[in-house]
């Protein structure tokens, strides 16, 4: 049995907004191994950013624990954090507001490596931001470039290229190609696979785009309003959807192509996503769901394996 | 089959501080009566130019129409006054954006903004005006219409603004609405509720639409044909079946290949295009995707081809769909 690389243990995160909380992650828990890319989906406001950024302590979490590599870096003091922080890297949506418009791409993809002090003098430092560059499909000449000189696919791998500085082990990706139009999409979801292969990275892939995440993700997770709804395997999951919201979530999708998707039948949602500020004591999805009864209403349903490694958190998961 | 718009040899450009921009160099194309036509292309190829302008949306300056004709129920908007556009947008043509937050006027009540165009385009009372507003809002199936007409928009979730652009764009009922990536800013499940939305009520009012997407999927869900937009040129045109089977341009081919479906084997490697689209501030003279193109010949560099045609509806711009080339776009030998 191989060790999970990380383990998220019952993860929440509140924000008092004054008129209440906002629970935008309400206890998650979920395991990611080495080498895996996680695939965590769910639509706006359901809280996977917030997870993602709570998972590497970017945020204070409310409650749980992560531990990484047998540690619970939540317990950790910020000395120590600050050690444990190189092997955790992340990758932003927007390309063009997560780099500093004023440094070169050098001064970007070195800055980590002059905090960390990794390297004695600053030609090694240059060897390794050549070495960087040529890995993510760029080259020499574009260090001295500044961000604006690059297209949104390229600045794109300039922030893959800053998270690589350190040599992490696992990578949050949060909705790293959605602001890329798609035959730039796919030249990104290359590279970070290629890059997986080579370095064996861990990532956990946090998108909207379902058939991206299905591409690119050995399991997924679906999030609904602060809650984990579902977890299998990528193949599993699109093929046998057992969560109502998932099923739902998944008819919703166009298919490019036009005999399947005259075909389809959607499973139309009513209404919308709930406010999750201070929400009741039910499952998360039992306004919108057809198949709500009152045990629905009175308590929230548990994430459990209903086939192996197929969890579902729904209290009707077993006639489905 | 009646055409409603017909667009030829169109061409828009923006005077820059640095340049001529060519945003739209030369395309034709028309929209029949009930149609649904998608323009599809990525950032910057001009799909959103194109249909500003045939809304006569556009800043000018900077912009300005180079040459062509809009033909819209056979009259050429591109010589129309100011005047004479006021009476046609949102009356006879309307148009739907991305961002429905934007779009809508924050300060004030959504009623009052969609009675503003009732008594503007169809000199209704006030009373009437608004009963008309709570009937479109009904349409769009907004619940509780009496309530919302007395809302901000601000009040209003993504998806229920989108509703109310929608019924704003339809309340004269126009014959052509014009939607530009209407369903991108929302999420899927929403996405799949406004776009059964506009299937049914253009199926009730039987009005055109223009979808500008660069969502394959959303293509083949909604449209009747398609045209491949790319460096402001039309690549390839045909209906929807023709374009998504049996892909001429090398273009559209890569487009649809680099993007995964839920069908497909997760070991399959997405297409990718190397590299970005050319500059407009000095497009290519020959084939724009020349330099993308694993099938480019000497004579795509300097020439552009010209339109190729496959059936009655399907068309490409290739030299290798040209009569004379040696090998098709499919690469065999014929």
């Amino acid at each position: 049995m191989v060790e999970p690389l990380v383990s998220v243990r019952n993860i929440k995160k509140y924000f008092d907004v004054g008129v209440g909380m906002l629970k935008a992650v309400d206890g998650i828990s979920f395991d990611i191994y080495p080498g895996e890319t996680f695939g965590l989906v769910g639509e706006s406001g359901c809280g996977k950013s917030t997870a993602g950024r709570t998972i590497i302590r970017l945020y204070e979490p409310t409650h749980g624990e992560v531990i990484f590599n047998g540690r619970n870096i939540y317990q950790l003091s910020r000395q120590e954090m600050r050690e444990v922080r190189k092997d955790f890297q992340m990758i932003f949506q927007d390309p063009y507001a997560s780099l500093n418009p004023r440094m070169t791409v050098e001064e970007i993809i070195s800055e980590p490596m002059e905090i960390h002090k990794v390297y004695k003098s600053s030609k090694e430092r240059r060897n390794r931001v050549m070495e960087l560059l040529n890995l993510v499909g760029l080259n020499e000449e574009h260090a001295l470039r500044f961000p604006h000189e690059f297209s949104g696919g390229q600045r794109q791998r300039v922030g893959i290229a800053r998270a690589l500085a350190l040599n992490p082990k696992f990578i949050v990706c949060d909705e790293p190609i959605s602001a890329l139009d798609v035959s730039i999409q796919a030249q990104v979801v290359n590279l970070l696979k290629k890059l997986q292969d080579e370095l064996g990275l861990t990532y956990l892939f946090i998108a909207h785009d379902l058939s991206m995440v299905r591409y690119i993700s050995d399991r997924v997770g679906v999030m609904y309003l602060g809650h984990m709804m579902e977890v299998a395997k990528s193949e599993e999951l699109y093929q046998n959807p057992i969560h109502p919201y998932t099923k739902a979530l998944l008819s919703a999708i166009p298919i490019p192509d036009p005999k399947i998707q005259r075909n389809r039948q959607r499973i139309e949602l009513e209404g919308d996503v709930p406010s999750p500020i201070n929400p009741p004591n039910s499952c998360r999805f039992v306004d919108r769901c057809p198949y709500a009864t009152d045990v629905c209403r009175k308590s929230t349903p548990k994430l459990e394996e209903i086939k192996e490694g197929h969890f579902v958190a729904c209290h009707r998961a077993r006639e489905f | 089959m009646e055409r409603l718009l017909e667009v030829k040899d169109l061409a828009v450009s923006f005077q820059t501080y640095y340049g001529e921009v060519e945003a739209v160099r030369g395309i034709s194309f028309h929209v029949n009566k009930g149609e649904t036509v998608a323009i599809v292309g990525e950032s910057g190829c001009g799909k959103s130019v194109t249909a500003n302008s045939i809304m006569q949306l556009l800043p000018m300056p900077p912009a300005f129409y180079k040459r062509g004709q809009i033909l819209f129920e056979g009259e050429d908007i591109v010589k129309k006054s100011e005047k004479e556009m006021q009476r046609i947008r949102g009356n006879k043509i309307s148009m739907i954006f991305q961002d429905p937050m934007t779009s809508l006027n924050p300060t004030m009540k959504v009623g009052k903004q969609i009675v503003e165009g009732l008594k503007k385009h169809q000199k209704l009372s006030s009373s009437q005006a608004e009963k008309k507003a709570i009937e479109m809002l009904e349409l769009v199936a907004v619940p509780q219409p009496e309530k919302r007409i007395k809302q901000y928009p601000h009040e209003f979730s993504g998806g229920m603004r989108q509703r109310v652009m929608i019924a704003l764009a339809m309340v004269s009922n126009p014959r052509l609405l014009i939607a530009d990536e209407p369903t991108t800013a929302l999420d899927v499940t929403v996405q799949a509720q406004i776009l059964d939305l506009m299937k049914e009520i253009q199926e009730k009012l039987g009005t055109s639409i223009i979808l500008i997407t660069h969502d394959l999927g959303v293509v083949a869900d909604m449209c009747d044909r398609v045209i491949v937009m790319y460096a402001g040129k039309i690549l390839e045109e045909g209906t929807v079946d023709e374009i998504f089977e049996n892909p001429k341009h090398p273009y559209t081919r890569k487009l649809l290949g680099s993007v995964p479906r839920l069908d497909m084997d997760r070991s399959e490697t997405l297409f990718s295009i190397k590299g970005t689209p050319p500059d407009l501030y000095k497009p290519p003279k020959g084939c724009p995707f020349f330099d993308r193109c694993d099938k480019a010949m000497v004579i795509c560099k300097d020439h552009m081809p010209g339109k190729a045609s496959h059936s009655k509806s399907h068309y490409s711009s290739c030299w290798l769909n040209h009569p004379m080339a040696k090998k098709d776009a499919e690469g065999s030998e014929e």
